[in-house]
């Protein structure tokens, strides 16, 4: 299921990708004035730091910004779990960064992005993507910080990064094989859950609207002429 | 709603989805910011008037027949059919928006509103089902561009009579036309509108600055975009493209039409000739010392009004304040920044509908009545013939007791003869 995930993931990402941008480009300006230049350099700056949301929902921005940037140290620390990769070290740290805080923020922040939809009138514009997208995303950062959790504030030390990465290395190379630790740490059923949600969203992001990752700059761009 | 009439409409949807369209339709994620952008939904209050909302609509058919999982797993997006309901639905959608892109300064992403709405006024076209009287008077634009030699003699004959009151603001040497028309090489076409009060001003302001211009023999509105019909909005600008380029003017200068610059200036793709609206016209004038204004006419506060095609998507912002701080000493601005000005409510086709619209036009403009009252203005300045019609219902109907002005007209009234 690991690799049907991945597979889903970079192919069905990259062929819609493909698809979209290979469409007829807009002929004419959809830009909103007045202008300021450099324009890309504004258009990163809202694709970035979604300057919109700061001014007419600062709480929602605080959330939105504290999410996207956890979301990134995430990956860094799931990339720092298949090897070591001196770049990241730059600044020394254990692998997951943040003290096990990282996780709890993105936690708290998907609570906070869930029960807003409960309110209305967010909740008559949501549709049920929306929720599903953020219940998945909260099981699986649950279930994943539940392991590094354990092992930086319980002192539970079963399952260290060496035996994630023999696990991911194996994976990579295409021969499958897990640790004896892995399989027999009372955190076993954490990592199954975890990684077996993980495939689930993997699945479903090129189909969703999770494609704004990719999209939001070409958009801001044509905003911003 | 048969197969047949099904698939042409799915058709016409599928020739919509250009590389832009497809980001605006597949991004969306229903954060709620925009929420607050629509003055529909600050004076009313329904939810099917929040832009995404409003997209949403038409994002559900795009959901049910271009994504995969209209077949796999329709609920997840809330995918609907395409039927008389949803046509339905895409008419209050489309013809309750009036395409002012506020909503567009919200969005994280920039999802343009005014473009997926332009697919629901697209298929309301396909179905038949739009306001037939735009269509109406779309036609007669597109027939009058077909057959010019018959509306011709017509025509000069009624632009002759203006000239004496064109005259009347700018006095003129004896043997010099008022209203030149159909002059080869001029340097300015002016593109007007149907009606006395959009060329007199205009004209006289132009003999005084004594500019080689030539007045159109088509007016600049466009209905073909207000219905939203692509190749109908193309004929009825081709007309306007086609006299320019026989004329070989070196600029055309749009009206006071929000609309027609638009569609002119963005919409119309590369031209040899420059395009300019008439404020940017008449503001070079006064930089350029052409012409003198007396700036003792106006008492009382003045504000101006933004129109939406002519500021935050037309980017002539800064000539109109330009103009009027040569008028008078009281301006006050609408807004701190015309980015966020308040639709007047107007746009999109609105007005061209007239009383069948003038309710709603009230109701939901609301918040454009009280921007207005607190600056406290007893003159309400601007630059399109749209704006102009719906802030004078305004007015009548929130018993403001302002006074609605074209900026062209009490520029002309200020003109100063030397």
């Amino acid at each position: 299921m690991v690799y049907f995930s991945f597979a889903v993931f970079f192919v069905g990402t990259g062929i819609r990708l493909v698809k979209i941008f290979g469409k007829p480009k807009q002929s004419t300006s959809l830009q909103i004035y007045p202008e300021k230049r450099p324009q890309w350099l504004w258009a990163l700056h809202d694709t970035f730091l979604f300057p919109s949301v700061r001014k007419h929902k600062p709480i929602l921005w605080i959330f939105l910004i504290l999410f996207h940037a956890c979301l990134l140290l995430l990956v860094i620390g799931h990339l720092e779990l298949f090897g070591e990769f001196r770049i990241f070290q730059m600044i020394p740290h254990e692998i997951f960064l943040g003290k096990g805080f990282v996780g709890l923020i993105l936690c708290v922040a998907l609570m906070f992005f869930l029960f807003r939809r409960f309110l209305s009138p967010v909740r008559e514009l949501s549709v049920p993507e929306d929720y599903y997208l953020l219940i998945l995303l909260f099981l699986i950062v649950l279930f994943g910080s539940q392991m590094d959790w354990a092992r930086r504030w319980y002192g539970y030390e079963e399952l260290l990064v060496e035996d994630y990465r023999t696990y991911l290395l194996s994976l990579l190379t295409l021969k499958p094989e897990l640790p004896y630790n892995v399989i027999n740490s009372g955190h076993s059923f954490m990592l199954v859950l975890h990684v077996f949600f993980a495939n689930l969203f993997l699945i479903f992001f090129p189909f969703s609207q999770s494609m704004h990752a990719f999209l939001s700059l070409p958009m801001n761009k044509l905003r911003r002429g | 709603m048969d197969q047949k009439t099904r698939e042409d409409l799915l058709k016409l949807f599928q020739g919509k989805l250009n590389e832009a369209m497809t980001f605006y339709l597949e991004t969306c994620t229903r954060c709620g910011v925009c929420i607050e952008a629509c003055h529909v939904y600050a004076s009313m209050g329904q939810v099917r008037y929040i832009a995404a909302y409003r997209q949403e609509i038409v994002r559900r058919i795009y959901k049910k027949y271009f994504k995969a999982r209209g077949k796999v797993w329709p609920s997840v997006g809330e995918s609907k059919e395409l039927n008389e309901m949803a046509l339905e639905e895409l008419y209050e959608a489309a013809y309750s928006c009036t395409g002012c892109r506020r909503c567009m300064v919200y969005c994280p992403f920039g999802i343009d509103t005014q473009m997926i709405m332009s697919i629901a006024k697209l298929l309301l076209v396909g179905a038949h089902s739009e306001p037939e009287i735009l269509t109406l008077l779309a036609d007669t634009s597109i027939e009058k561009g077909k057959s010019l030699d018959i509306f011709k003699e017509n025509f000069l004959t009624g632009i002759k009579k203006l000239e004496k009151d064109v005259v009347k603001k700018w006095k003129m040497e004896a043997g010099e036309t008022a209203i030149p028309m159909d002059v080869q090489g001029a340097d300015l076409l002016f593109v007007a509108l149907a009606g006395a009060h959009s060329i007199i001003p205009t004209a006289a302001i132009f003999n005084a600055a004594g500019e080689n211009w030539t007045l159109s023999f088509f007016e600049a509105v466009n209905f073909g975009a207000f219905v939203g019909d692509p190749a109908r909005t193309q004929l009825i600008l081709d007309r306007i493209v086609n006299e320019a380029t026989r004329l070989k003017v070196k600029e055309v200068c749009i009206c006071e039409c929000g609309t027609a610059f638009r569609v002119m200036k963005q919409l119309a793709g590369k031209q040899p000739f420059k395009v300019s609206s008439v404020t940017e016209v008449h503001a070079r004038y006064i930089k350029e010392g052409r012409i003198q204004l007396d700036r003792s006419l106006l008492n009382g506060v003045v504000t101006y009004h933004d129109p939406c095609q002519i500021a935050r998507n037309g980017d002539v912002i800064d000539a109109p304040r330009y103009i009027l701080k040569h008028l008078t000493n009281d301006f006050r601005d609408m807004s701190p920044d015309p980015t966020y000005n308040w639709c007047c409510g107007g746009g999109g086709g609105l007005v061209a509908l007239g009383e069948e619209t003038l309710d709603f036009r009230m109701k939901s403009s609301k918040v454009k009545a009280d921007q207005i009252k607190r600056t406290e203005a007893t003159t309400v300045v601007t630059a399109c013939e749209n704006c102009h019609t719906q802030l004078c219902n305004l007015n009548d109907h929130y018993q403001m007791g302002v006074d609605v002005k074209f900026l062209s007209s009490m520029v002309a009234d200020a003109l100063v003869q030397n």
